[in-house]
Parts: structure tokens; C-alpha cells; sequence
């Protein structure tokens, strides 16, 4: 639910109507006149120009409407290829839902802190201007030159001045129901949405401010402006990417057998995951609403809202299924002590690493109940009583849980039909944005020139919205992909300090009183004064303001100040910042060192001044003795070759050209077989919108034919590479011969194949027993006969204890081809033995429903334990009809079926060709074959090789609309190298001393990065040393932790300054 | 536990006019059993279920496996259409419709299905008309 | 205003007090409420199969005879016939198709034309009297009584016939509350009585009564109010037998809500025919001091 301010086009001309006492503390005339004081600055000159009937003009590249995870990382691509980005998002913060989440499925990574770096990447971009509290509300135009007029609402905060200190909250008076915490609990009427928010600005509610101007009294960087207007921005760009996001189903009014709002220890999962977050209301801890108590039991009732064909919406929600295993076992795990249920129908753990994850739960204790609850009531003791029927036993049964979460399904936001309209956008018929064609251009809308990323189109977890952000930052980059680029920011030449001794600056930031409220910043900056080196120290109100940087590089020149220290809060959020301000100066960026004296000294000692204002001292201290040693540290630069290497021509490597090429970049494409099209060649048509393979591939192989961008190498494999980003060699064997070729990056779309199943379900032992590959060959070719009886048996070597993974496509597939039989031969019947259906894709739970009803197509259910056995024909083992048992839950008995066409849906693994393929790439693949990403969430195209990319089946069996946007998703990574022409390293990389290094290779396996080779030495090729590749190395410094020699040595945090500032430190004690 | 259901020769001996007995369900109550995703919403929350020996839910099952001897099954009488069934099934089948086609497969066949009790005059006159006549229009073919 | 009325069997025969309750109530608000002059028999249940239009003749007939009268609006005290009547309307404006065979069927009737609503009296005082009113013409609060509303199937199912939400319905708390009573809610509000089967499975029909009312005497219930005098008939005679199949249980009184009106808008008591109950309704209303104010 959308808190009201935010869905509100706010017009008011007078701002804030303040109460009479404001006026009490203000000077006397003011009071007297009872007018307010003078507009300022930011504020005054937006109000001018209204006045005037003028609006603010942005010229951009690329407009992206949400900037949630999707939006962010759509942003940031687009940013990073040179061009230029507006983000606007109608909450006063960036985020979206991700930064609600606890904790994410199935790698239980925090999710604040994974989004949370994007997010400030994202504000410190030179390419991208961030607008938030802001609404589009017109676009006009076409590809190439869109006018697009924004609504941005006013904050009554001003930004420049904002600091994020927190007074105003104290003193606000007003309490409302918080919307970022799901409504369990309140804030003030000024806010933030929450501590990591960015940009770190409040926000007054425009409808819940009672004017009394507490906040504006006690701001001391005086940020509060009531009289602030909001303002129309007019922004001009050559294409759009609509990234609104969702919203949670809330069941208030369907769905009210569950007694959500009549309850109070009913909640839904969203609320659960504030509960957990550790900047919750309850700070992570899991407790019923009514009492705060610790619940004995907690329920979890799946598909509320969703899969419904009444009183919901007919959709597979796709991500609850998940999440709410996830919810279960962080609660399980750390309260083993708490019975948890879930209920569902199907538990759809599809993904990368689901199935074990669902497993772990189980093990963990988590009990999955197979039946949909039909109602719930609440005991005395506000415990609920749940309803429900074990389908897998037969027994109607009632439970009792303390809390009751209901898995919502994600819905389309409630503006989503007017947005479209707005847009010029269709909108599907449950109210999703509608793609061009889902099977083969899932990522553009209706109208041309305009995207969509993340659940705009359907709902999606975080990799596939990351994906295909990605994919639509490839598609928006190509209309305006001539435009100038603007790469890196531009500063002054940097002085050559080397030679200089160190004339140390320190800076000491208040932090409103954030820092000085709570430790003695003056004898800080005294104490500072004195240490040794220390040619200028002072404390400034806000460090980070435009005021105080403008200061610090003003004294960097006037006090010839060569190493600069900021103690103020954390360099993960600010150090960039500083950073900035040395290389304004003309400093290296590396001669800085900030001092955490916030988040160390005043938050965790705040109720001791005396040790807070000590301990910082130390830091100081300690950062000062580093600082003298620190030194000018270059990036490496390098050139990228303007060329991506594909490998793989299915429709994913083909989908990837096509988007390079579209974005003016050249490719080429490494095919082993003879011809373009992959898997699709042998298959007859695709799910869930039954189009023809050939109707897919043929027009792609027709353009990328005549695409001049595009080389296509067929029947041939790559066969040796050589160099890193920016630079590949690499030796392609086509037919014999041996061909070299040069790219910049590498593009890694082999696909999948169905297992070996070694004789298993009897197959390979009749020829009426088939796989669905040879289903779908024989009904390409028309071969099939007409069968009496078809059964499907899925998951075919699936989810067992050798290969426990699901295979994500083959409920689908069944589904397709069952349909597909029973077209052709409508006398037949269609079995479909299952364990659970995982049709989660868009559109595709209604198809599955379309092929039940319309086609009569039984689906039976099997356990795990219980597998269907396959026993063929005495007389006729080879051709002869196969008997088929399988024992039916709902019945309680073996059903026998006498099927004359048995289809397996096998497993899959990775191509046969990763083993070599990983180690020539030097990334890694699991055990069954399928590449590993750098991180399952937030980076799913990358590898931890920089350089290299990975899309479709290869990562990860995947249906087409998914591999169409990771291939193009990875199409933009790849392109964002070759976009910025030149690229830089880290600064801060491992260095190897070649006298020490005794070559044992510990470094090299150590390396995540695979940025160390072992090498013979040049002077003496017996013996092997490391080689760092700086443009490989990320710093990370395992390399010098893991090296026995003490052979590698971290620049900028080498051992002398670590044991110099280790010595600062402790120089009290030492000296007592 | 396997369900156990009553043999009866008169229900046995039932001809389909459409040949299966889920055509002819699905064509007297308009409604798709396939549809059916076995969820058991339907047996959660039907107030009888205590006395059926089949839940609705199984009911479906064996009228899409095409086995009539569901029609020996003493939930199609016990149903008394309170439609709880319908309004929660998230597949939206009206149950309520099917377990009237499976009831009328059998009244029309001229199979009645009421226990001729002895009910005492008190009876008679205290208990409301409209039970008789309910009683008569669900049982009596 | 004057309300047109179809009464139906049961309110001739074993629900009288229903009827008279509610006439006395429409006087005492200044209403006129008028029975239809040429009504049969409803059907009581709705027709189920797609197939069969005969088992809608009883209702378009009546439906008829309302637009003969030239009235557009008839309300019902019975709650099956509200639903058989509801039910067949939706049917013939849905499929026009059907109302034109159904037409052709009746060679006496005029053809039905589609103009009739059908409302629950419950509906009429809600929407068109309003409970404010209602409240503040009430003589004797039902202060001190907790009554838990019972609603079952007929006002609630299908859907599309409800008078409230299927799910969650407020009409009769919200009566209840206007007169001055605390309201006890019940999960098994909406859960069937075990309607025709009291005929033959009287057991099965007392088990449904003992659970829908034992969870909310377990909450401190001492009465419930309903509007179906099948129903009715169920909770209080059955739920009275109950008392001898389970232990220590105690049947509380079942009052029709057009009899909490009557007694609250200190009207007559005899026009509430109390006599009719099996568990004495007068005891609680003597004990909570109502009947003395």
C-alpha cells in the first residue's frame, strides 16, 4: 500500500501551513511581522522559476522511471558506457523493496547490504542525475528524442544542506503509521525511510506536518524549508526503461477467510521480513504482534492471492515459494525451538540452488504440509487455529500456530493501468506491462523505444530482475548509442608529492551532533594538532557538506597539505567523497585515510564521553602514523579491444550479438555445431506461447547474417586463449584448420543437455520410451505415431540424492508437449506424473491451468520415495506397450496405466565442454556443469573474472524469456568495457617481491580473481614467481594473507603501515 | 488408507450417455474438473466432512479417473450445497454443482436415495416445511 | 413506504413468529408492509444443473406475479427462499436465452420482463431503514446480552447473491450493536446447520449445531440471533437434543433478529411468539433485565 503522499501530485503554492508558535523563538521582527524569513539558495531559485511559468530542462541519454534494484542496475550500465542517465522514484529514497528484505534466497545474504553499495554507487555517478519524491506525467516523442515531463514533489528538506543527523526526528511531534516497515510500526511526520537511505535527505509529510516548526528549530545546518515548492522538470532523452516495481498483494478484501486485519497475529510475509531485518521495529527478532512475545509456532499459508482463479490473481507469484523457506529456516535456525508449517500446493523451487535449499529447510526442521488451508480463526490466547487437508495422508486436520504469515503474491501496482496510459504502454489484462512478444523480445513494451526491467513485466526474484535490467540497459543504449560519451570525471593534473615529507591535514567532522554530542571534538582536533607531521587540523559541522570540501581543498593549497584525514564516519558511504575533493585539489586520491570516529566512538560509546572522545583519539593517532606513509598509488590503464568473443549460437549467443551489434559494438560468434540455433533446432515449439522454433530462430540467423558487426564461426570450437579484459588472443579450430582472433570480452552462452540417465525408468530399452528432445525431434518431423495411452514422467533423474537440483524447464516442457500430443491425436490420453508443478514463469501458470481444462490432461502426483516403476512387456520388451505404476496421494492407491509412448523429462547438466571451457576462462562451474556467477543476487551475469560473462543455459537450465534477457543482459556487461575504450585497475593491488617469492603457487589458488599466474622468472626461468595482473586484481588481499613468504604486499595497506598504525594504537599502554 | 465404497448393482449398471462419466458431469454442471489442482481447500472447509467417506476433493479425483463407483459414495448425499466449497476453491470450480450432476446421475436413473424413517407427528409439525421440501428435491429423483 | 412481501411455506406453517415479528417491527417504524398476493411455493433449493430450467418455473413465477402486482422490488424473511429467488433472476438475466424458454413454458403467466430485485428484509432495514434509526428508536437496550451472530449459508452463498461479504459479514453485528447488545463473533458463523439433513440424520444435524454454538458459549455467548427459520429450527430444537449427547453442554437460546427488534423497540412480546423455542428465549431476556425496563 502506497503511502498517500506518495501516489498525490502535491500543488501547493504556499507550502507548509505553520501554527502561530513557530513564531515564539524566532527574532523579534519576524514575530512581529509574522512572516517567514527569506527563501534561500536551492529553494528560492526553484520558486523563481515557477513563478516565472519556467521549468527546470534536463537533457540525458536515457530516462529510467524506479529506481529500485531493477531501475539501479539499469542505471548503472547505461552510466557506465558514457552516457547519460536521469532516475527519478516517486518514494524520497532509492532501494525500492529489495532494501525491506532481510536476508535473501538461497545464499541468505543480507540484503540491505548487498543493495546498499549499489545504491551509493549510484548517487556518486558523474553520469547519473538522481531525482527522488518524483513522478513522470508525460512522454512525449520517439526513439531517439523523447520529452518526458517530471512531477518532482518537495521534500520541505533542502539536499545541499541535509545531513542526515536525525535531530529533526527527535523533536517531531507527529507520529504516523510507517509504510517502510509495512505499518507494525510508526514514524514521525519528518523521516527518512530508512538509516542506509539515499540520498541520506528527510523528508517532511506533506499530509501529516502540523507545522509547528520543532524540526526547523533544531536543525543546525538550517535544511528545513517550509516554504520549499515543488517543481515540473522537463527531461529530454532517446529512450525510457520503466522499473516500477510491484506491489503485495494485502487481503483485506479477498482472501478474508484468513483473517488478515481482523487478527492481529496474522501477518504477511513482507511484514515478516521487517521483523527480521535488523533495522526492523523489532531490531530481527520474530515476535506475535499482540503480545511481543516469542511464538511456540508459526505458520506459513503459501499462494494467498495468487494461483487463484477467484478472488486473486491466476499467476504463480514466483518468488513466495522461496522466500517463505527462507523466512522459515533464518527463524528455525536461529529458534530451533519454534514448530513452523508451511502449507502450500506446490512448492516451486525452481532456481539455481533451490531444491537444496527447500532440502536444508526440511532438514532443518521446517514442516511442509501439501494442502491449501481453507480458513483460519483465533483462539483466546490470539493463537490461530488453521484449517487444512494433508493431501498426502488424507486427512483434514486442524493446527494451531501463536503467528500466522500469509505468503502474498506480488501484484501489479495500482497505478500501474494509469502509468501506461501515461506512456503510451499496453498493460496486460492482471494489470503487468506488456511485452512485444514474451518468447522473443520479452524486455520491449508495446511502444517502441521504452523498456521494462523487473516486475513491471511479472513478478521476478532479484537475479532475473538484475538480469534483465541489464538486458534493458543493452536495448536503451542502442537508439542513442552514436551520442557523445562522458568517461570518468575530469580533474586537475595530479602533483607529484613523493619527494616531499608529509604535511599531514586532519579534519574532524561534528556530524551535527551526531559526533560532537557525544565526544569532545575540540580536544580531538588539539590532540591532533600535536602529533608529529600534523601541519593543520580543525572540526568542521559537516565534513561532507559542499562548504567543507570547498574548505579542505582551499587549505590542501594554502597549507601545502600533501596526506589529508577526514575523522568522520565510514569510508564505505563518504570516502569517495573525500577522494573526490583530493583529486579537485590536485591529490592523489590515495593519500587520504578517514577515521570511523562515528560508527566506532559516538554511536557505540555514547554514554561515556570520556572513552568515546579517548578511543577516537587513538583512531586519529593510529590514521595519522599510516598516513605518513602512504603513497602516490596509478591505476593501471589498458586498452580494450573493441570485440566480443559469444560462445555458443543458440538463441541466447545469437540474442547477445544481435544486442552488441545494436549498440554498435562488433561480435563474433563461436558455433561447434554446423548451423546457428542451439537446442532450439532440434525442438518443435516453445512454451509458454506455443510459437515454432524455426518461427524463433530463422529470422535471428537471418540478422545476424546480414549484420556486419557479426562474424559467425560455425563448427568450430575455441581451442586456446590467452590475456585478460581488454585483451584476448584466442585460437579457434574450425573443420581442421586453425584460426587466431582478437575481442575485449567474452560472452559464454553453451547451454545445457539432458543427462545420461544409464538405463534408468527403463529408457534406452523400448523405443516407445522417449526423452522430450526426441518427443519434440519425431513430432518436428511428423514421425509420430498415434498413441493410445502417453505418460510424462518428470523429473527423471531430478532432485534425487545424485543431482538434487530441479531442472526449472521441464514442468513446462511436459505441460507443452502433453498439449502438443493431444492436439495432434485428440483420441489420446495425456498422463502427467509429477512431484510439484513448477510452471512459475509469466503466463505460464495459466497455461498449464488452459492445458488442463481444455486438453484433459491428468496430472498425478508422486513422492519422492515412492517413484513410478516402469515394467515393459514380456513378449515384447523392445516395442511392445510399457506398464506404468505409480501410487496416487489423493487415492491412497497405485494407479496402473498401460501407456504405448512413455516421455521422460530428464534432468540436465552443462555442456559437455565446460571442463575444458572453465579452465581455459579460468571461472568456475559446479558439480553439475553449470557456471558459477559472481553473486547469485546482484551480479548473475558476471564472472569473478572480470572480462567475462555468462547468459542462458549455461549458468542455469532456463526457459526463453529468462535466457533472452540474460543474453542480453550480458550483452550490456560485456559492452561496458568496450564502451569506455580504456579501462582502469584498482589502485590498492597485491605486489610481489620476486626475491622472496619462492613460487609454491599458494597465491595463485588462493585468488578468487584469477589475477595471479605463476611464472618463470625472467632473469632465471628455473624458478617460478607470482605475477600479479593489475588489471585482474581487485585488493581484496587474500593473496598476501595466504603467502607463507611474506612475498606479497597489499598497496595501501602494507605491512609497515599496518603495524605502525597497530603501534599508534596501543602507544598509551606502552607508554604506561 | 484406501477408501472403501459400498458396491451397489443398480448404480453399477449406470450407462453414460457421453460414455464417461466425467463428460457427462462436466456437461450437466458446466463446470471443468480438470481444473482441479487437488489442493483440498474444498475438504478443509466443508462442514460435513466428518461424515463423508469421500472428501469433495477425492470425489473430483475419481470422477477424472472416470471411476463410477463414486456414485456409491455417501458424500454426494451428505453435501447439503452450502457452496463453501465453491466460494473458496482458488481454481473457482463450483463443487457445489458437481456434487448436484453426480446426485442427479443417479436420481434420474430413478435411484432413490432417502431413508424412509418413521418421523413423529410432533415432528412433522415442529420441523420447517422447507426441510421437506429440500430434502425431497436433493434425494428424490 | 411500502415494502411488497413474499412469505413462502414456512413462514405460514412453522415460522409464524418470524412473520409476526416482522410486520410488527414495519408498523412500529411506519412502514406498510404488504404480502404478495399470489404466491406458491419457491422450491426451496436452487436449481444446480446446467440442464434443468424446470426447477426455475416456481420461482419466475412468483418473480411474475410481483412485476403483475406492478411492483419492482419484493422482500423475503426466509433466507432459502431470498437465495432460490435471487438465484433464479441472476439465472434468466444472465441467460436470456433460458427466461425465453422458460416464457414460452408458462402459457398462463404474463412473460417475466426482468424488473424485480429481490431483497432480504434484513437488506431493507439496512439500506433502506438504517440501523441508526432503528437504534435510536429502541426502548429496551439489549445491554448485558452477548449474542453471537449466526449467518449460514443462504444470505451469505454464492457470492453473488450475498447480502455481505461471503466471507467476513457485519449486517446482523451491526444490528445488534444499534440495539444495544455486545457481539460475540464466531468463525462458524458462516457454516451450514446441517439444513434438510435434520430430517433424516438428526445426529449429524445436533453435531453441527453443538459446534457452531459451543465456540461461542466458550467465549462468553449466552444467545444467538439468525434469520433462517430452518436454521433456527436446527441450532435451537436440535441443539437442545444435543444436550444429551454431549457432556456438561448447554444449549443457549436462538432468537430470530426480527424478535431482538420487537423486544427492543419494547413492542409486544406476544408478536415475537416465544412460545415456539425449544430453549426458552424469555429466561435471558428476564436474567439481563431487558423485558424489565
Amino acid at each position: 500500500m502506497p503511502l498517500k503522499s506518495y501516489s498525490q501530485k502535491i500543488y501547493h503554492d504556499v507550502g507548509i501551513p505553520l501554527q502561530d508558535d513557530y513564531f515564539l523563538d524566532e527574532p523579534e521582527e519576524i514575530v512581529q511581522n509574522k512572516s517567514m524569513p527569506q527563501l534561500e539558495s536551492a529553494v528560492r531559485i526553484v520558486a523563481e522559476r515557477t513563478e516565472r511559468g519556467e521549468k527546470r530542462v534536463i537533457h540525458g541519454d536515457v530516462l529510467i522511471v524506479g529506481a529500485g534494484i531493477s531501475g539501479m542496475q539499469a542505471a548503472l550500465d547505461i552510466g557506465d558506457k558514457g552516457y547519460k542517465v536521469v532516475i527519478i522514484d516517486k518514494t524520497s529514497t532509492i532501494g525500492g523493496s529489495m532494501v525491506k528484505l532481510d536476508k535473501t534466497f538461497p545464499t541468505n545474504d543480507c540484503s540491505i547490504c548487498t543493495a546498499a553499495p549499489k545504491m551509493v554507487e549510484l548517487s556518486r555517478h558523474p553520469n547519473i542525475e538522481l531525482i527522488t519524491y518524483a513522478e513522470i506525467s508525460s512522454l512525449d516523442g520517439k526513439p531517439g528524442n523523447f520529452t518526458a515531463n517530471i512531477w518532482r514533489k518537495s521534500k520541505y528538506v533542502d539536499p545541499d544542506k541535509c545531513t542526515g543527523c536525525d535531530d529533526c526526528v527527535e523533536v517531531c511531534p507527529v507520529e504516523v503509521v510507517n509504510p517502510f516497515d509495512e505499518k507494525i510500526s510508526m514514524r514521525k511526520a519528518i523521516y527518512i525511510e530508512f538509516p542506509q537511505a539515499v540520498p541520506i535527505v528527510y523528508t517532511i509529510d506533506y499530509e501529516n506536518c502540523v507545522g509547528c516548526g520543532s524540526c526547523d528549530r533544531v536543525c543546525e545546518p538550517e535544511a528545513i524549508s517550509f516554504l520549499e515548492k515543488s517543481e515540473e522538470i522537463e527531461v529530454h532523452v532517446g529512450s525510457v526503461i520503466v522499473a516500477t516495481g510491484f506491489e503485495v498483494f494485502e487481503p483485506t478484501e479477498m482472501r478474508r477467510e484468513y483473517g488478515y486485519g481482523k487478527y492481529e497475529n496474522v501477518i504477511t510475509a513482507m511484514q515478516v521480513e521487517r521483523l527480521l531485518s535488523s533495522f526492523g521495529p523489532t531490531e530481527g527478532k520474530v515476535l506475535r504482534l499482540s503480545d511481543g512475545k516469542k511464538p511456540k509456532s508459526i505458520g506459513w499459508i503459501q499462494c494467498v492471492g495468487s494461483r487463484s482463479t477467484q478472488l486473486g490473481f491466476p499467476y504463480c507469484s514466483r518468488v513466495c515459494c522461496m522466500y517463505a523457506t527462507k523466512e522459515a529456516s533464518i527463524v528455525k535456525e536461529a529458534n530451533p525451538d519454534i514448530d513452523i508449517t508451511i502449507y502450500y500446493m506446490d512448492i516451486r523451487a525452481y532456481g539455481k540452488d533451490f531444491q537444496q535449499y527447500y532440502d536444508h529447510a526440511k532438514d532443518l526442521g521446517v514442516k511442509y504440509v501439501r494442502g491449501r488451508p481453507s480458513s483460519v480463526y483465533e483462539n483466546p490466547d490470539k493463537s490461530l487455529t488453521i484449517r487444512y487437508k494433508n493431501t498426502l495422508t488424507g486427512e483434514v486436520e486442524e493446527n494451531t500456530a501463536d503467528l500466522l504469515v500469509l505468503s502474498t503474491a506480488i501484484i501489479p501496482n495500482q497505478g500501474n493501468k494509469k502509468l501506461g496510459e501515461l506512456l503510451g504502454v499496453e498493460v496486460d489484462e492482471n494489470g503487468f506491462f506488456k511485452q512485444q512478444s514474451l518468447l522473443t523480445d520479452p524486455i520491449q513494451s508495446t511502444r517502441d523505444g521504452v523498456f521494462l526491467a523487473g516486475c513491471i513485466q511479472g513478478p521476478k526474484d532479484i537475479p532475473d530482475s538484475v538480469s534483465m535490467a541489464s538486458g534493458a540497459a543493452a536495448k536503451a543504449v542502442a537508439p542513442i548509442k552514436d551520442r557523445e560519451k562522458h568517461i570518468g570525471k575530469e580533474f586537475p593534473p595530479e602533483q607529484d608529492v613523493s619527494f616531499e615529507k608529509p604535511r599531514i591535514g586532519v579534519f574532524v567532522c561534528h556530524c551535527g551532533k551526531n559526533i560532537a554530542g557525544y565526544l569532545d571534538v575540540e580536544k580531538l582536533t588539539e590532540a591532533a594538532k600535536k602529533l608529529p607531521n600534523v601541519e593543520y587540523a580543525e572540526h568542521m559541522m559537516f565534513a561532507c557538506s559542499e562548504d567543507s570540501c570547498k574548505k579542505i581543498r582551499e587549505t590542501i593549497q594554502e597549507k601545502g597539505l600533501n596526506r589529508i584525514i577526514v575523522a568522520a564516519c565510514s569510508p564505505r558511504t563518504h570516502g569517495g567523497l573525500f577522494q573526490d575533493t583530493l583529486l579537485e585539489a590536485g591529490l592523489n586520491k590515495y593519500l587520504f585515510e578517514m577515521a570511523n570516529i562515528r560508527n566506532q566512538c559516538s554511536w557505540v560509546h555514547s554514554h561515556d564521553w570520556d572513552a568515546a572522545t579517548e578511543k577516537a583519539t587513538a583512531l586519529v593517532r593510529s590514521s595519522v602514523a599510516k598516513a605518513r606513509y602512504l603513497q602516490a598509488l596509478t591505476e593501471e590503464e589498458f586498452s580494450v579491444y573493441p570485440c566480443t568473443l559469444i560462445i555458443g549460437g543458440g538463441v541466447t549467443g545469437m540474442k547477445a550479438a544481435l544486442a552488441l551489434a545494436d549498440m554498435g559494438i562488433k561480435s563474433i560468434i563461436v558455433e561447434k555445431e554446423p548451423k546457428l540455433g542451439g537446442r532450439l533446432r532440434h525442438l518443435h515449439s516453445m512454451f509458454p506461447s506455443d510459437i515454432k522454433t524455426e518461427e524463433i530462430i530463422d529470422p535471428l540467423i537471418k540478422k545476424i547474417n546480414k549484420n556486419k558487426l557479426i562474424t559467425v564461426m560455425t563448427n568450430s570450437v575455441l581451442d586456446n586463449l590467452e590475456g585478460f579484459i581488454g585483451n584476448y588472443k584466442g585460437k579457434v579450430k574450425q573443420k581442421g584448420k586453425e584460426k587466431e582472433i582478437e575481442f575485449g570480452t567474452i560472452i559464454v552462452a553453451t547451454g545445457f543437455r539432458e543427462i545420461d540417465l544409464k538405463g534408468r525408468y527403463q529408457y534406452g530399452k523400448n523405443k516407445n520410451i522417449l526423452s522430450q528432445t526426441e518427443l519434440e525431434t519425431e513430432l518436428k518431423n511428423n514421425s509420430l505415431k498415434e498413441p493410445k495411452n502417453v505418460v510424462f514422467i518428470n523429473c527423471a533423474g531430478a532432485m534425487d540424492e545424485e543431482r538434487p537440483y530441479c531442472c526449472r524447464v521441464g514442468c513446462g516442457v511436459s505441460i507443452k508437449n502433453a498439449k502438443l500430443v493431444s492436439q495432434k491425436f485428440p483420441k489420446s490420453k495425456s498422463y502427467i506424473l509429477y512431484r510439484d508443478m513448477r510452471v512459475f514463469g509469466k503466463e505460464e501458470e495459466e497455461y498449464y491451468s488452459d492445458v488442463l481444462t481444455n486438453h484433459h490432461v491428468t496430472t498425478i502426483r508422486y513422492a519422492a520415495e515412492k517413484k513410478p516403476e516402469i515394467i515393459l512387456d514380456k513378449d515384447r520388451p523392445g516395442d511392445g506397450s510399457v506398464t506404468v505404476k505409480v501410487y496416487d496421494d489423493i487415492l491412497n492407491e497405485e494407479i496402473t496405466i498401460q501407456a504405448d509412448l512413455l516421455v521422460l523429462t530428464i534432468n540436465t547438466e552443462g555442456e559437455v565442454m565446460t571442463e575444458k571451457l572453465k579452465n581455459m576462462l579460468k571461472v568456475p562451474a559446479d558439480a553439475a556443469g553449470f557456471y558459477i556467477e559472481t553473486h547469485a543476487k546482484i551480479k548473475p551475469l558476471d564472472f569473478s573474472t572480470s572480462g567475462v560473462y555468462l547468459c542462458g543455459a549455461a549458468h542455469y537450465p532456463k526457459n526463453l524469456v529468462d535466457s533472452i534477457a540474460q543474453a542480453e543482459g550480458a550483452a550490456s556487461r560485456a559492452s561496458i568495457p568496450i564502451s569506455q575504450e580504456r579501462m582502469k585497475g584498482e589502485g590498492i593491488v597485491a605486489e610481489v617481491n620476486e626475491y622472496l617469492c619462492r613460487g609454491c603457487g599458494i597465491c595463485e589458488s588462493a585468488c578468487a580473481y584469477s589475477a595471479i599466474e605463476m611464472k618463470p622468472h625472467p632473469k632465471d626461468p628455473s624458478r617460478f614467481v607470482a605475477e600479479v595482473n593489475r588489471a585482474l586484481c581487485k585488493g581484496c588481499g587474500s593473496c598476501a594473507a595466504a603467502c607463507l613468504s611474506s612475498a606479497i604486499e597489499q598497496k595501501g595497506y602494507d605491512s609497515k603501515q599496518i603495524n605502525v598504525m597497530i603501534a599508534a594504537l596501543l602507544e598509551k599502554e606502552v607508554a604506561a | 488408507m484406501k477408501k472403501q465404497l459400498l458396491k451397489s448393482k443398480e448404480i453399477d449398471a449406470i450407462k453414460f450417455k457421453k460414455g464417461e462419466l466425467v463428460a457427462e458431469v462436466e456437461e450437466l454442471c458446466g463446470e471443468n474438473l480438470f481444473g482441479c489442482y487437488q489442493c483440498g481447500t474444498c475438504s478443509a472447509g466443508c462442514p460435513f466432512i466428518e461424515d463423508m467417506d469421500l472428501g469433495p476433493d477425492e470425489v473430483i479425483r475419481y470422477v477424472v479417473l472416470d471411476r463410477n463407483e463414486v456414485l456409491n459414495s455417501k458424500t454426494i448425499w451428505i453435501c447439503a450445497s452450502c457452496y463453501t466449497c465453491a466460494e473458496r476453491c482458488p481454481r473457482d470450480l463450483n463443487i457445489t454443482k458437481i456434487m448436484e450432476a453426480l446426485r442427479q446421475i443417479v436420481l434420474r436413473k430413478k435411484i432413490d436415495h432417502t431413508k424412509l424413517v418413521k418421523i413423529s407427528k410432533k415432528e412433522r409439525e415442529s420441523i420447517p416445511q422447507l426441510a421437506f421440501v429440500s430434502l425431497f428435491r436433493k434425494n428424490i429423483g | 413506504m411500502k415494502l411488497l412481501y413474499y412469505p413462502g411455506c414456512t413462514l405460514k406453517t412453522s415460522a409464524k413468529n418470524l412473520e409476526k415479528s416482522a410486520f410488527a417491527i414495519m408498523e412500529a417504524l411506519g412502514h406498510e408492509m404488504v404480502e404478495m398476493k399470489d404466491w406458491t411455493c419457491c422450491g426451496v433449493v436452487a436449481s444446480l444443473t446446467d440442464d434443468d430450467l424446470m426447477h426455475h418455473l416456481a420461482p419466475l413465477r412468483n418473480l411474475i406475479h410481483v412485476e403483475d402486482e406492478g411492483e419492482d422490488r419484493v422482500a423475503t424473511l426466509c433466507d432459502m427462499c431470498c437465495n432460490t429467488l435471487k438465484q433464479t433472476n441472476l439465472r434468466v438475466k444472465e441467460k436470456p436465452d433460458d427466461l425465453e424458454t422458460l416464457n414460452l413454458f408458462m402459457d398462463r403467466e404474463n412473460d417475466y420482463k426482468g424488473t424485480v430485485k429481490v431483497i432480504h428484509f434484513l437488506e431493507f432495514l439496512r439500506d433502506e431503514v438504517g440501523f441508526d434509526v432503528l437504534k435510536k428508536m429502541v426502548k429496551n437496550p439489549l445491554k448485558g446480552m452477548k449474542i453471537m451472530p449466526y449467518y449460514g449459508c443462504m444470505l451469505l452463498r454464492p457470492r453473488d447473491v450475498s447480502i455481505d461479504d461471503a466471507e467476513e459479514p457485519t449486517i446482523l453485528k451491526e444490528l445488534l450493536t444499534a440495539l444495544g447488545a455486545e457481539v460475540v463473533d464466531n468463525p462458524f458463523k458462516i457454516e451450514c446447520c446441517g439444513s434438510y439433513h435434520t430430517i433424516e440424520e438428526k445426529n449429524l444435524v445436533s453435531n453441527r449445531a453443538y459446534r457452531i454454538t459451543k465456540f461461542a458459549v466458550d467465549r462468553g455467548s449466552d444467545a444467538i440471533v439468525l434469520s433462517c427459520p430452518l436454521c433456527r429450527f436446527n441450532l435451537d430444537v436440535r441443539g437442545k437434543e444435543a444436550e444429551k449427547i454431549y457432556n456438561n453442554y448447554k444449549q443457549v437460546p436462538v432468537y430470530y433478529y426480527t424478535q431482538l427488534i420487537a423486544v427492543a423497540l419494547g413492542l409486544d412480546p406476544k408478536c415475537c411468539g416465544f412460545d415456539d423455542h425449544a430453549v426458552d428465549p424469555i429466561l435471558l431476556l428476564k436474567k439481563k433485565g431487558v423485558f424489565e425496563k
